[in-house]
This record gives structure tokens, C-alpha cells and sequence, in this order.
């Protein structure tokens, strides 16, 4: 039953193309940002610094970003499906079928954390070719499943918050704006459209306390690591471009930045289900 | 005679305002059951208390055999419903969204690929299975509600104005669908609708108004209690007519040159038409029909 529905949410999300086309915009606008102005800035500033292989490590800290970005946003077009039963009113059918309500919220959070990992992970196989084709090199085999693990947890965190954010949302028009603010404010509260150390140090406690820009710190350090070995990096660098998050004059572990992804994820879920409970009609 | 939805005192409120007043009615199994009444009145709040999807404030509902409230997927396993808007995807197609709302009752696979090919059959779209529901045209979409709504093999099927909204031929066609449901595999049918001609056809008319029901019965007995028929006279000499009017206290109504008189009994107009005939230069009689009944017994015209 709840396999049935899954299979229908996705038909209905790829089937979409537009809504495919839109849940990638703000991936497509920062590719675009990068490729157009903000790479050569940064790549000569880098080269400048470290001189070899910069192009390589910066293409894959874009990169990096461009993946945590798309766990969200696709994971937000997915949920576009919640929204219009809701607003259409073609929960109505649910209602008097004989299915429970949480078997039908699971099947959208479900199916939402499908298409995340589905779209994310296409992203990073561009990405890689764009990586390759710009001449840099492809993932080693274990940092690829890095990458892939962190791709599973960060559509985690993110299906949750958007969970949360659209189990309040009742109608396509409220749906579409929430989608483009949310597109627009991700590459800034991820820390991509302009790297974190360029920021007043009040948005930059904003960022870190995003859950998403700690899957960005992770992506970068896995995939950066590729172009070189990130130990000789100066960690004032570490620090501006978010490869690693200074706290309290540390930088947070690895396990700290997982336990975050988690433990955010864990407790938007939980807010989510209480805000859809709540709203059980009378 | 076996009651197969059974209303007493019902009742429901939003916040202040009162939807249903508490209103009792039954509805014969195997029967055609229409429920008439102006927008607001209450009709589809009375349908979706039935059909599970709102909650009763008060009352006793029991449909086949079950009390609401009790057992609401028994219920729901029971029943079928076509909304009135499309509750199907329009990206899915006809197959696949049957597929899909299929899922929901706990069948086999079997069971349901059968379900699904007979509610094809039976709605008369099996040549469409494969198109998407979003390209289907405004009938050939009605005709997949109904199958959709066909797949639990329910005993009773709910449709609200199933038929608005589309034109005359379809909206003929999609009847029929309905009536053979009913006729040849004896499902109690309940609809709601504001044609007139629609109603006329059904076994039994409740009408609401204000959350209250105001009549009902067969179409024939609303018709011979709440409605009147009518001479129509069409004169040689229009004042020896109005004089004659005047002194038998015939209730008339003139258009332009058309005198409508109401008549008790059909038999009336023999003598009337006996006693001026020199007068007739032509005339009709007609029958009250259910139009009549409804604004003589709502005071308004039925109209979405």
C-alpha cells in the first residue's frame, strides 16, 4: 500500500518536468555564477596562494556545495506533491479510502528522500563530469561512497526541514513562494554564492547553525581532498572557503558535523509529525 | 424493503453556523437516491458525513448495517465515492491511477487487476487504460471517478453532481452509466444534482434546505403535491377571456398574448375548455414538473 503510493509519488514528481526543472534552479544558478564570474575570481585568487591545482580544488568546492544545495531543493520540489493533494483537495479520496493518515505522510516523506538521493546523485555524477572534462580528475572509490553517505545524510536533514516548513503550507501559491525563497536563500545559507569567511560574523553563526552548510563542510573536505591533500591547506582558508567550521576557537569533528545532520533531522521530524497531527480535520 | 443508509437526527455545525439541522432519512437498497436542494443547503455535507470524511456533531447514521463511527474502514471498504472535482493524477495514467486508489482496500493482485478491468468494462473506457487521466476530455474523466470509485465493489455509491458541468450529450451518456449500475448490478446509488430531469429519473427525492429536509418522496407523488398543471390558452378575444377568468376566479398568469391558468386537477381544463371554445384560437395542457414542486416547496430557483 504505502509501496503503491510511493511508486505514484514519484511518477508524479519525475513526470513533472517542470517541477524537476524548478527543484534544480537554484543548483542550475549557481553552476551558472560560477561558471560565469565567480570561478575565475576565485580560482586566480587561490592560484595566487597555493598556485597548483587550484582550478581543480575550486571546481570541487563548488561542487561540494552544488550537491548539499540539490539535497534540498529537490527534496522541496518533492514535496510539492503533499501540498497539491492538499490543495486540490484530492486528499479527500485518501480520506475515505481505507488507509491510515500517517501510512500516506510516510509515503511522502518516503518518496522524498528517493528523490533527493536520486537527484543529488545525478548531481554529483555531472558534477564529476564537469570536474573531469574541465581537467581535474574523478572521485577515488572510497570517497565516492563518502560522498554517497553524505548525500543519505544530508537529504536526511533536509527532508525533515522541509517537512516541517511544508506540513504548514496549504496552497500552491504559498507552495511556490516558499520554494523560491528557499532557493534563493540556500546558496547563502550554505555558504556557496560567497564563501563563509567574507560574511559578517553574525551570519556566519546563522550558517553554522543551518544544519545543511555541515554537509557542505563534509562534501568539501571529502571531495576537495581529491584535488589536494587538504592537511597543507592553512587553516585560515579552512576557515573562509567552510571546508572546516571554527567553534569556540576549535574546529567541530567530523563526528560532530554528522551528529548535528542527524540529530537535526531527528527533531524537524519530530516537529513535523506534531504540526501534521495537529491538523487532523474535524 | 431493506434499508440500506439509515439517517436519524442527524446534525452538524461550523463553529456557529449550522449546516444540517437534524434531519432523518432512509435510502432503500438497490435504489436511485437523489438529493436536491440550493447551494448551502447542505447536500454535501450530509454526503460527506455518509461517506466518512467529515464527522457527525449528532445523530445516528448506519450504513449497511454499520453504525458511522464504529468502523470507519468497514465503512469506507463498503462505499465508493466520485467527488466533484477530480480527485485522480492527472500526470498518471488511467490504469495507474486506478492502480494506485486500488492499493488502498487489501487486495490480491488478482482481485484487482479483475476489479480494475470490470470497472473499465463497466464505465465503458477500456480503450483509454493506457491514456493519462490530465489529456482524457471532461466525460471520458467523469467516466474514470466513476470507475475509480468502482474498485472496492461497493455496495453503495456516492456521487456528488456527478453530472455538472458537462454538456448535454455527455452528461446523457454519463447517466446512463450511472442507471445501469444501479439497474443491472444492483448498487444503491445516492447522488446529489441540480438537474431536474435527473431527478425525475430516481426512485426517491429528498429536498434540503437550510440544513433542513422540506419534502420527500417519488418524483410523481412531489409532483402531484407540490406542483400544479397547467392550461395554456392562446384566445381569439383576450378581454372575453379575462372576463371570464375574472368570474370563475381562475389563478392566471398572462404572457403577451398566452393565458397560463392553474389547474387542480388535469380534469379541470375539459370543462374550461368546454365552456370557451368558440373563444380558443389554440391551447395545451401540461403537466407540473419537478421544477414547479422545488421552487413552490424551496421558494427558489435551482441553480449553481
Amino acid at each position: 500500500m504505502i509501496l503503491n503510493l510511493i511508486k505514484r509519488n514519484l511518477k508524479l514528481y519525475f513526470r513533472d518536468k517542470t517541477s524537476v526543472f524548478f527543484s534544480l534552479l537554484g543548483v542550475f544558478i549557481i553552476i551558472g555564477l560560477y561558471v560565469i564570474f565567480l570561478g575565475k575570481m576565485m580560482i586566480g585568487y587561490m592560484d595566487e596562494i597555493i598556485g597548483v591545482n587550484s582550478r581543480f580544488l575550486m571546481t570541487s568546492w563548488i561542487m561540494a556545495g552544488v550537491i548539499s544545495v540539490t539535497t534540498i531543493t529537490t527534496c522541496n520540489g518533492a514535496f510539492g506533491i503533499m501540498v497539491e493533494d492538499t490543495a486540490l483537495k484530492k486528499l479527500r479520496d485518501f480520506k475515505v479510502s481505507p488507509i491510515k493518515r500517517w501510512q500516506l505522510v510516510l509515503s511522502y516523506v518516503i518518496s522524498a528522500m528517493i528523490v533527493g538521493t536520486i537527484m543529488s546523485s545525478l548531481t554529483l555524477v555531472l558534477s564529476e563530469l564537469y570536474i573531469y572534462i574541465d581537467g581535474g580528475s574523478i572521485l577515488s572509490f572510497s570517497a565516492l561512497l563518502k560522498v554517497l553517505g553524505l548525500i543519505l545524510l544530508s537529504v536526511f536533514s533536509s527532508s525533515a526541514l522541509i517537512f516541517l516548513i511544508m506540513s504548514f503550507i496549504q496552497s500552491q501559491n504559498a507552495f511556490g513562494t516558499a520554494s523560491s525563497i528557499i532557493g534563493t536563500l540556500i546558496g547563502f545559507l550554505t555558504g556557496i554564492y560567497i564563501p563563509i569567511g567574507n560574511l559578517p560574523s553574525g551570519v556566519q553563526t546563522l550558517i553554522k547553525i543551518f544544519p545543511l552548510s555541515h554537509s557542505g563542510v563534509l562534501l568539501r573536505q571529502v571531495m576537495m581532498n581529491e584535488a589536494m591533500d587538504l592537511q597543507y591547506l592553512p587553516n585560515e582558508f579552512k576557515i573562509f572557503l567552510g571546508i572546516a567550521f571554527e567553534v569556540n576557537g576549535d574546529f567541530l569533528s567530523d563526528i560532530a558535523h554528522i551528529a548535528y545532520l542527524l540529530l537535526s533531522g531527528v527533531v524537524f521530524y519530530l516537529l513535523a509529525i506534531v504540526v501534521v497531527s495537529r491538523k487532523r480535520s474535524k | 424493503m431493506e434499508k440500506i443508509i439509515d439517517v436519524v437526527n442527524l446534525h452538524k455545525s461550523y463553529g456557529n453556523i449550522k449546516a444540517v439541522k437534524g434531519i432523518d432519512f432512509y435510502v432503500e437498497k438497490s435504489s436511485l437516491f437523489a438529493f436536491l436542494g440550493p447551494n448551502g443547503a447542505g447536500k454535501t455535507t450530509t454526503i460527506n458525513i455518509l461517506s466518512t470524511l467529515l464527522t457527525k456533531d449528532d445523530g445516528d447514521v448506519e450504513i449497511n448495517g454499520i453504525k458511522l463511527g464504529e468502523n470507519e474502514d468497514a465503512i469506507r471498504s463498503s462505499i465508493g465515492i466520485v467527488f466533484q472535482e477530480g480527485v485522480l493524477d492527472p500526470l498518471l495514467s488511467v490504469k495507474e491511477n486506478l492502480e494506485t486508489r486500488g492499493s488502498f482496500y487489501k487486495l490480491s493482485k488478482a482481485v484487482l487487476e479483475e476489479r480494475i478491468q470490470t470497472a473499465l468494462e463497466v464505465t465503458g473506457i477500456q480503450n483509454l487504460a493506457s491514456r493519462r487521466y490530465g489529456s482524457l476530455s471532461g466525460g471520458q474523466k467523469r467516466r474514470t471517478d466513476i470507475a475509480r470509485a468502482l474498485l472496492d465493489a461497493p455496495k453503495i455509491l456516492f456521487l456528488d453532481e456527478p453530472t455538472t458541468g458537462l454538456d448535454p450529450q455527455t452528461r446523457k451518456s454519463v447517466w446512463n452509466t450511472i442507471m445501469h449500475l444501479q439497474k443491472e448490478e444492483n448498487m444503491t446509488v445516492f447522488l446529489t444534482t441540480h438537474y431536474m430531469e435527473e431527478a425525475d429519473k430516481a426512485d426517491y427525492v429528498v429536498i434540503i434546505d437550510n440544513g433542513e429536509i422540506v419534502a420527500k418522496g417519488t418524483p410523481s407523488f412531489l409532483k402531484d403535491q407540490f406542483s400544479n398543471d397547467v392550461l395554456k390558452i392562446k384566445p381569439i378575444n383576450r378581454e372575453k377571456l379575462e372576463v371570464y377568468i375574472d368570474k370563475n376566479k381562475l389563478p392566471y398568469e398572462k404572457q403577451i398574448d398566452v393565458y397560463s391558468i392553474k389547474l387542480e386537477h388535469t380534469l379541470e381544463s375539459i370543462n374550461i375548455i368546454n365552456e370557451i371554445k368558440d373563444n380558443i384560437e389554440s391551447f395545451q395542457v401540461l403537466n407540473g414538473t419537478l421544477d414547479d414542486a422545488f421552487i413552490n416547496i424551496t421558494g427558489k430557483e435551482i441553480r449553481e
